[in-house]
């Protein structure tokens, strides 16, 4: 099981690293950087300069850092997309037996082939800005199952023993904490559509001017954002301080969401001071993406470790 | 129980600064890519004059971002869509004074400056930033050959369907697909480059 457990976890970081990736291509704006799908300008290999270009798509179209970037990002997407397959066929073969399993390892490989052509479909949609939030839920559900899978082979390798004693309603406050965290990487893909929607209309605008004309969503996204803070801060404290023998895995993940929701803050309000930088953007997104992961493994385990609950 | 931050996390720290020193410079990069817009020679000097009668030549194009095309009002083949991106692009930088949008008629005989003004209003022209140029056919064929390197032969329906994209000092910085969305969205973030580089 300690083989398939790093495995799944290999991926499962694999996967962060690709959606990590996939910003990137995002903020440097190489979304378009190929224009046709799985092809790179018609080739499998993307050209090197504008004489290799087919006639019929126009050589302003063609920019070999962009077309290299979205490039590369396809490769890392094919290369997740192997190794998902690997932990599905390892799952079929030895791990049949245990459901959770399985099916987690056989739905993220369904969802990560679906991902793979959704992609293309995005780039013949022009980057419409509702088919980037679909893939990037997408991504955002493969991983999450990835978590559940890793977590799963954890339990089997080394099965939790009911002797922890938590707060009251921690493990709802997680669950609160995971569904807001969901709520905000949609609002903040809304906003992110908006300001393209406005970028468009007024390119000649400056990134503020743009932000400032951004309606209620940024706002609600705001006020949520602390609120999440303050609780992460409240049940991240109880898991560490105020339970007794938590579990390490419940520990690690308090840590984790503190550390992560504290960087949150502070990137969200570069984002909202400095005028939206790329690279912020990319981190704002990665680290939300790597909260809900941490949400729900500490979710599982306080309620797998949890043997009775204080206060 | 050991309370502390975990060892374990620790990690993140290098893992965090490995990945934003990368996508620094990417996007670094991807930036210089895009504002290093080549350079595709000089726009010669030339004479005409837009709509409303007023001298129209090289001096107009000093100090803004132009952005150029060939057309002819009674065009039915690819102009309607050429000059419904111009009107979408003159709304665009409606924000801004720096950019002229420039139209060049290639049938000057049925495109007098009446025509042209009507076609103006048809296209919800209310100032200058959008002029309608006419000339000698002789003229506009040189300017489009020699000038802008782009053919014109058997005018006015073979006219070229590029926008070109001329800087603040008259030098050509690129062309783009008049009919195609995505060179559109290119040509915008073009001309958002040369406009910060002037301000």
């Amino acid at each position: 099981m300690k083989g398939f457990r790093k495995y799944a976890f290999v991926t499962t970081a694999a996967t962060y690293l690709l959606i990590f990736i996939g910003g990137l291509v995002r903020v440097s704006g190489a979304g378009l950087g190929c224009p046709d799908w799985p092809k790179c300008f018609g080739r499998w290999i993307p050209p090197t300069s504008v004489d290799q270009l087919p006639s019929d798509i126009d050589p302003s179209r063609f920019n070999f850092v962009l077309a290299w970037i979205e490039y590369f990002n396809r490769l890392c997407g094919m290369a997740v997309g192997l190794l998902i397959l690997i932990l599905a066929i390892w799952a079929v073969r030895k791990y049949r037996h245990y459901p959770k399993i399985l099916w987690g390892s056989l739905l993220a490989l369904v969802l990560v082939i679906l991902e793979g052509i959704q992609g293309g479909v995005l780039i013949r949609m022009e980057l419409e800005p509702l088919a980037v939030t679909v893939h990037t839920v997408l991504a955002l559900i493969i991983v999450s199952i990835l978590v559940y899978v890793t977590l799963n082979a954890y339990y089997i390798e080394k099965p939790p023993e009911k002797t922890s004693v938590y707060l009251k309603r921690t493990d709802i406050w997680i669950a609160i904490a995971w569904w807001v965290s969901v709520a905000q990487i949609f609002l903040g893909t809304q906003i992110r559509a908006s300001i393209e929607i406005i970028a468009e209309r007024y390119p000649l605008l400056s990134e503020l001017e743009w932000l400032a004309k951004v309606g209620g969503t940024k706002h609600l996204h705001i006020t949520l954002g602390f609120l999440l803070f303050g609780m992460t801060l409240y049940f991240g404290n109880n898991i560490i301080k105020k339970s007794k023998l938590p579990s390490s895995l419940a520990i690690l993940g308090a840590w984790g969401m503190i550390i992560l929701i504290s960087a949150q803050i502070v990137v969200g309000l570069v984002l909202l001071f400095i005028g939206i930088p790329p690279l912020m953007q990319v981190f704002h997104l990665w680290l939300a993406s790597l909260y809900i992961g941490l949400a729900l493994m500490t979710y599982s385990a306080v309620r797998n470790t949890k043997g009775s609950e204080i206060g | 129980m050991d309370k502390q931050v975990p060892k374990k996390l620790w990690i993140i720290i290098p893992i965090i600064t490995f990945l934003a020193i990368v996508a620094f410079l990417v996007i670094e990069k991807a930036n210089q890519s895009r504002s290093n817009l080549p350079t595709y020679g000089e726009v010669p000097d030339f004479a005409f004059k837009d709509s409303q009668g007023k001298q129209f030549g090289r001096d107009e194009l000093l100090g803004k971002i132009s952005i150029i095309d060939f057309f002819f009002t009674s065009c039915r083949g690819p102009c309607p869509v050429m000059s419904s991106n111009m009107a979408e692009l003159y709304q665009a930088f409606s924000t801004s004074d720096q950019v002229q949008l420039v139209s060049i008629s290639v049938d000057p005989e049925v495109d007098t400056p009446e025509v042209l003004n009507q076609y103006a209003e048809a296209h919800g022209v209310t100032d200058n930033r959008w002029r309608f140029l006419r000339a000698d056919l002789a003229a506009v064929i040189k300017l489009s050959e020699k000038g802008f390197h782009l053919a014109a032969e058997n005018l006015p329906s073979m006219h070229s369907t590029k926008f070109i994209l001329v800087d603040e000092n008259a030098e050509i910085r690129g062309y783009y697909s008049g009919t195609d969305e995505a060179s559109m969205k290119i040509l915008i973030s073009d001309v958002r480059q040369l406009v910060k580089k002037i301000e």
